[in-house]
């Protein structure tokens, strides 16, 4: 079953996957990470103006890494907006993703908890730093082989 | 942790103090070879006591890795006179670093102990804090322990990085052998504190846990 988005990404021979539709009936796109920023750009062209969320997961023990985009078309006049999901894999040892925040400037402070929690590095991003954790933190915190070190905090006080 | 970024940290075997400034700094810290005296005032005679360390000669720390039962010396540096509370330049950002918990304030930072002036740009020494709110009650023995533990953790975390997160490990470090001293016996809760909610959990009275009933996250 293919969707609209991915038949025009056929049409006009850019690559990818399709991973079928969500709940919501979303239809849900896997890009590489080499791909990502001219597609977005692409798509950003072929009117998804607005960058609903992004977000990142560890998905298995020594796995890959995802990160998450929503993109939808907000036009005038429209009560079912578009909506797509893209999803971009990366290897756990060096997760290196192009930014998109030179398309969607709203993915800045997402891309920079992604990359606190999970460490997936977005390149070219203007400034990427923990946003969340101290700054001195060391460890992906969101990472399912994280140990979180053994830090006294007051758990027995009456 | 990563060794030496930046002139962060020793690369040498020994310091009691975490270095943070450049090169010359360490060298000159160096050439002071003889071990100093604790500056400060023990717990019980004071609010809070103060345990400033510095370093020492490499020999002298080589020996004392031979023998890794006996404790630690702490070799707390020398009492300075004319202390001025200065802050960190802007240069390193005016940053902060310290770990504090209730019992335990490690600051980088020398600390007078009469006048308790605050001088941040000595970021070679590490100030240790110990429970100001006197929640236990300490004796020079069971204070000297815990400083001794601090001079383990600090030859320990030699060459880490001096950022909070390291700070925070020996500061936890430091407050999970409070309460295995706490578990022991070997100190008490002091009744007369200002807060009493037993922090490291509720007081026993007439025995104290032997070591295989400790349980295992405290050790």
């Amino acid at each position: 079953m293919q969707g609209r988005l991915s038949a025009w990404l056929v049409k006009h021979g850019l690559s990818h996957r399709s991973l079928g539709f969500d709940y919501q009936g979303t239809e849900t796109l896997q890009i590489k990470p080499q791909d990502w920023y001219s597609i977005a750009v692409i798509l950003y062209v072929y009117g998804y103006n607005y960058l609903r969320s992004q977000c990142a997961y560890d998905v298995a023990p020594g796995g890959l890494l995802a990160s998450v985009y929503h993109l939808t078309r907000i036009e005038y006049g429209v009560d079912q907006p578009e909506e797509v999901c893209i999803k971009v894999f990366v290897s756990r040892k060096n997760p290196r993703i192009p930014s998109v925040f030179w398309v969607w400037k709203s993915v800045d402070f997402q891309e920079r908890e992604s990359y606190d929690m999970l460490g997936i590095s977005y390149e070219n991003h203007p400034r990427l730093k923990r946003i969340l954790m101290p700054e001195s933190w060391i460890g992906w915190p969101l990472r399912k082989d994280y140990i979180a070190p053994n830090f006294y905090e007051i758990q027995d006080a009456h | 942790m990563a060794a030496g970024l930046n002139a962060s940290y020793m690369a040498s075997t020994n310091f009691s103090m975490v270095n943070f400034s450049g090169e010359s700094t360490r060298k000159a810290l160096l050439m002071h070879r003889k071990p100093f005296t604790v500056s400060a005032q023990q717990a019980d005679t004071q609010d809070y006591s103060l345990k400033v360390e510095e370093k020492e000669e490499e020999t002298v720390q080589k020996e004392e890795e031979k023998q890794p039962k006996v404790m630690k010396s702490p070799r707390p540096v020398e009492p300075q006179t004319n202390v001025k509370s200065k802050n960190m330049g802007i240069e390193f950002g005016s940053e902060w670093l310290s770990s504090t918990t209730r019992h335990v304030r490690i600051y980088a930072a020398y600390i007078d102990p009469e006048t308790c002036a605050f001088d941040q740009t000595q970021t070679d020494k590490l100030t240790l804090i110990l429970d100001p709110t006197d929640e236990f009650v300490w004796t020079e023995e069971t204070c000297n322990q815990v400083y001794s533990y601090f001079q383990e953790l600090i030859d320990h975390y030699e060459g880490a990085d001096l950022t909070e997160y390291t700070l925070r490990l020996i500061g936890s470090d430091i407050e999970h052998y409070i309460r295995k001293m706490l578990y022991r016996g070997e100190i008490q809760y002091n009744m007369n504190a200002r807060v009493l909610n037993f922090s490291m959990g509720k007081p026993r009275v007439g025995f104290a846990y032997n070591d295989d009933q400790i349980p295992e996250e405290y050790l």
